[in-house]
């Protein structure tokens, strides 16, 4: 059930929370990405901050590319298909697969386990990729912008730091708008989902008992929220979109609703991620890797080949919504 | 600001800043238009004021530097209007993008189904169709065709070509040929596509390529080619190639339309104004060579082109916008635009670089926050074709005897021959003595309804103004209305008063926020003394005023160097009455003690 809250001037905000509601209106054609900033004070607040995420030069975000931008489709269509063979991929990668592994059957590793996403996310784009924790503070500081404690973002600014994040993301990404967005936002999804699997491995004998598809099962995680605004007013369903509303799409909430997968990527939606290939089998190899020493099966120890991933037909990640 | 404004910025002064609060208590109690005149200019320059900060959009140029120019050339006008900034040389330049006046993300067509509904078949039928002619009793024809000839200056799409054509599908009950059908459908051809790349930035903004100049720079007598321009020059004294009788050649590739720079849509109004300022040309280019008698062809040429084309920006501004915008303080502001304020004290205190006090002309220029570029939104404010009727009396000077004709039969082909039938003085008494229709809704002339041209399958043009609109991303009334500043409407009925229209529109649309801007601009209640909308009149506050402020030839080069100090004078001390009165004198007595051209002649 969505609700609504609308204060003249301050605030005017529509929260949908069910899995048929969210799915209706992340489809609707007037609800955009792009925030105008009209609505009132909040409004205009929020769509200050996602702002920040074009480049000098006025080049947009992935995330923030509307449905009908012809570049968001190409865009989409050419990072899926460079992702969508998976497994080089995760030899590429495989050793932070290993240390993240480690994380989840000890709890430590000898760096922070957000520099080991951030790294392993950002060597899907380039095998070269070296992140550091000063890389992984400013994906920390970019996501920290983006929560609602207005004091935090105030000083963030204010203290030049969201510009220097926004600047090192950049360089380490090699202006590669979609591998910034994977290695400062959407990567934060698979840190909580590793942290998961680091909580269900700590109990009893889970992690020689839970195959990897079942641990990816109850560990992947949608983002919190997807924030989007109505142009003009419509009813989605039983939803009653006022024009300029800011639309928040409480994913996760939903999800856990609809426990399926592909729910919680937006599988079957126009913002479906180009990643959903290959997110899932990073994250089932990493259990898998984390079981290496733990006495799984042979079997349960070679490699997991993508099309046992029965995650959804197009399961993507947080990455791209 | 992002380069994506080629670095433009709009700077408010603090007397800007502070009327801008001012005015924004003043207008939550009353209306602009409600309040005293001086009041009321002083609202509207506080609206331009915010309009020029935030509803300026750049889409890009969409275009390479010009060929047409070349060093030492930048005291006239290029065929092209390039290098009029001599700094941004694309800027403007025939061939360039049609800029927006809104964020470009608001300006994005709707996707799938909803591009074609509600049907813009059906809402030419129940809603923009005539059934009785309303005629604008306060303007003459001639206001009809003067806008349609200044349209052809600054903008054009190009002519719409086969290939992937919008489908629109018809109720059992329509009247649209059979043989016009494809699978029971009218085909509505798409605008030309712009197939140059597109930055990264534009987003989902469909882009469009003007193939005029964007300038306000007579384009549509002189071209927007150094090819066209040398097809309609005579080659002797910069006069433009008349026939014995005066009158403008023949188009060799358009039999029965006139050669001249933009003859698209020709009919027998533009033909009447583009002889007229055809004329005044060439008497410009004799009394040039008079006092400069070294000058050769083209420096004439191109002297007299400037001189003219500020004369007809001048008549634009001051006659016929007061026209059709009957109120005092538009009167004042227009008069503002192009010559100040006629209070001393206020033109002293000031300062003379001040446009509100001296006049935009002769001021510096300023591009405000974006290079100059015509907009789709100005194109869409002006889709005014209820101003033509579908038959006008045609009136004999001399004897007085009149007989009415259809317009059909007087444009495209048939332009010439009924010109030549009736002559170019009597045609001009006609216009000046039979009124336009009034910009509203159920005032589409039919004969537009069922179009042929050349080239073309059968139109319906008011379909088309629909179509157009929701392809090129214009947004839809309501978010329009919000965009240019105005409130947002609740229901129909505070759209309009028209008897009826709020229920048809209900039935039609469902929700107020699907209304058409087409539909919503011809419903709307008028200001007192207006003859269009007071929204499509926010896009108007901001784009007249920025065709002269930005072009350098209105403003830093307006002066004796450029124009000549004869070109000055000429520019004020003349206006549409004396270039009538010179060029035809037998409109003496249908004239005499008319203030303004543009307002209904006496009939003799």
């Amino acid at each position: 059930m969505a609700f609504t809250i609308t204060i003249p001037g301050i605030i005017r905000l529509v929260v949908v929370r069910t899995p048929d509601e969210v799915l209706a209106v992340n489809d609707a054609s007037m609800v955009e990405r792009s925030l105008s900033g009209r609505g009132g004070l909040v409004n205009r607040s929020v769509a200050a901050k996602l702002a920040v995420f074009r480049t000098p030069d006025g080049d947009i975000w992935p995330a923030f590319r509307d449905r009908l931008d012809p570049l968001r489709v190409a865009h989409q269509a050419a990072l899926e298909a460079a992702l969508s063979d998976v497994r080089p991929l995760l030899r590429r990668i495989a050793p932070e697969i290993a240390e993240l592994g480690g994380y989840v059957r000890d709890g430590a590793a000898d760096r922070s386990l957000g520099v080991i996403v951030q790294q392993a996310v950002g060597r899907l784009f380039f095998a070269n990729y070296t992140a550091s924790e000063k890389s992984y503070y400013a994906a920390r500081t970019l996501q920290t912008w983006l929560s609602p404690w207005p004091l935090r973002a105030f000083w963030i600014r204010r203290s030049g730091a969201l510009q220097a994040s926004l600047d090192r993301i950049m360089d380490l990404s090699r202006g590669d708008m979609a591998c910034a967005h994977a290695t400062a936002l959407a990567m934060d999804n698979i840190v909580r989902s590793i942290k998961l699997m680091r909580r269900l491995a700590r109990h009893g004998d889970n992690l020689a008992k839970i195959e990897p598809l079942d641990a990816l099962a109850q560990t992947l995680r949608a983002p919190t929220r997807v924030v989007r605004e109505a142009r003009d007013e419509r009813h989605v369903g039983p939803v009653r979109l006022r024009a300029r509303s800011l639309v928040l799409l409480a994913v996760e909430s939903a999800r856990r609703q609809r426990p399926d997968p592909g729910f919680a990527l937006f599988a079957s939606a126009w913002n479906r991620c180009p990643a959903h290939g290959v997110v899932p089998a990073l994250l089932a190899d990493v259990w898998q890797a984390a079981r290496a020493d733990t006495g799984g099966s042979p079997e349960q120890r070679r490699d997991l080949q993508t099309d046992q991933i029965p995650v959804s037909k197009n399961p993507p990640t947080a990455a791209i919504r | 600001m992002s380069r994506r404004n080629d670095g433009f910025e709009f700077h408010a002064g603090l007397l800007q800043r502070l009327l801008d609060i001012v005015y924004r208590v003043i207008n939550f109690f009353e209306r602009w238009d409600r309040l005293p005149t001086l009041l009321a200019a002083v609202n509207l320059g506080v609206f331009r004021d915010r309009l020029r900060a935030h509803n300026l959009h750049h889409t890009g140029y969409g275009i390479g530097t010009s060929s047409d120019w070349s060093a030492g050339r930048e005291r006239w006008r290029s065929p092209d209007g390039s290098f009029n900034s001599l700094d941004h040389p694309r800027m403007g330049m025939a061939g360039s993008r049609f800029g927006r006046n809104f964020p470009l993300p608001e300006c994005v067509p709707d996707s799938g189904d909803e591009l074609l509904d509600p049907s813009p078949r059906e809402i030419s039928q129940k809603l923009l169709a005539r059934r009785t002619f309303i005629p604008a009793t306060k303007l003459n024809l001639l206001a009809a065709a003067w806008i349609q000839f200044e349209t052809h200056n600054w903008f054009s799409h190009g002519l719409p070509e086969p290939g992937n054509e919008f489908k629109i599908p018809l109720q059992p009950d329509d009247d649209w040929p059979e043989r016009q059908r494809v699978d029971g459908c009218m085909q509505i051809r798409r605008t030309l596509a712009d197939t140059t790349p597109r930055e990264t930035w534009l987003g989902a903004t469909p882009t469009f390529r003007n193939t005029n100049s964007h300038w306000w720079d007579a384009g549509q007598i002189y071209g927007s080619s150094h090819s066209r321009q040398a097809d309609i020059r005579s080659g002797t004294d910069g006069k433009i190639a008349v026939g014995p009788d005066g009158m403008l050649l023949e188009d060799p590739t358009h039999l029965g339309v006139d050669l001249t720079g933009f003859n698209d849509n020709w009919w027998v109004g533009l033909s009447l104004l583009h002889n007229l300022f055809v004329r005044e040309h060439n008497v410009l280019c004799d009394a040039l060579k008079e006092r400069y008698p070294a000058w050769h062809d083209e420096e004439l040429f191109q002297r007299a082109r400037l001189i003219n084309a500020a004369l007809i920006a001048k008549i634009h501004t001051i006659e016929w916008t007061p026209g059709i915008l009957g109120h005092p303080a538009l009167d004042f502001a227009m008069h503002a635009n192009w010559s100040g304020v006629p209070y001393r004290v206020m033109r002293a205190v000031l300062g003379k670089d001040n446009e509100a006090a001296h006049g935009i002309p002769g001021s510096p220029t300023d591009q405000h926050s974006a290079p100059y570029a015509m907009t789709e939104e100005f194109t869409s404010v002006y889709r005014l074709h209820p101003l033509l009727p579908d038959e006008m009396n045609v009136r004999r000077l001399d004897t007085g005897k009149q007989v009415c004709c259809e317009l059909v039969n007087m444009q495209g082909k048939s332009t010439r021959r009924f010109m030549e039938e009736h002559g170019f003085t009597n045609l001009l008494y006609s216009f000046g003595t039979n009124h336009p229709g009034a910009i509203r809704l159920h005032n589409f002339p039919n004969f537009l309804r069922r179009f042929e041209k050349v080239g073309q399958p059968l139109l319906d043009v008011a379909a088309i103004d629909i179509i157009r609109d929701r392809e090129r991303g214009v947004p839809r009334y309501n978010r329009f209305r919000e965009l240019v500043g105005k409130r947002r409407v609740e229901t129909f009925d505070e759209i309009t008063s028209i008897p009826g229209a709020a229920d048809k529109m209900r039935a039609i649309y469902k929700h107020v926020d699907r209304v058409d801007l087409l539909v919503g601009l011809l419903a709307e209640d008028l200001p007192e003394g207006f003859g269009f909308s007071d929204t499509a009149f926010r896009i108007f506050i901001l784009m007249a005023t920025r065709r002269l402020k930005s072009d350098r030839f209105f403003t830093d080069d307006y002066r004796p160097e450029i124009y000549t100090d004869f070109g000055l004078d000429w520019i004020n001390n003349n206006n549409m009455k004396s270039v009538l009165l010179r060029h035809v004198p037998q409109l003496g007595p249908a004239l005499e003690g008319a203030k303004n051209c543009f307002a209904p002649w006496n009939v003799l």
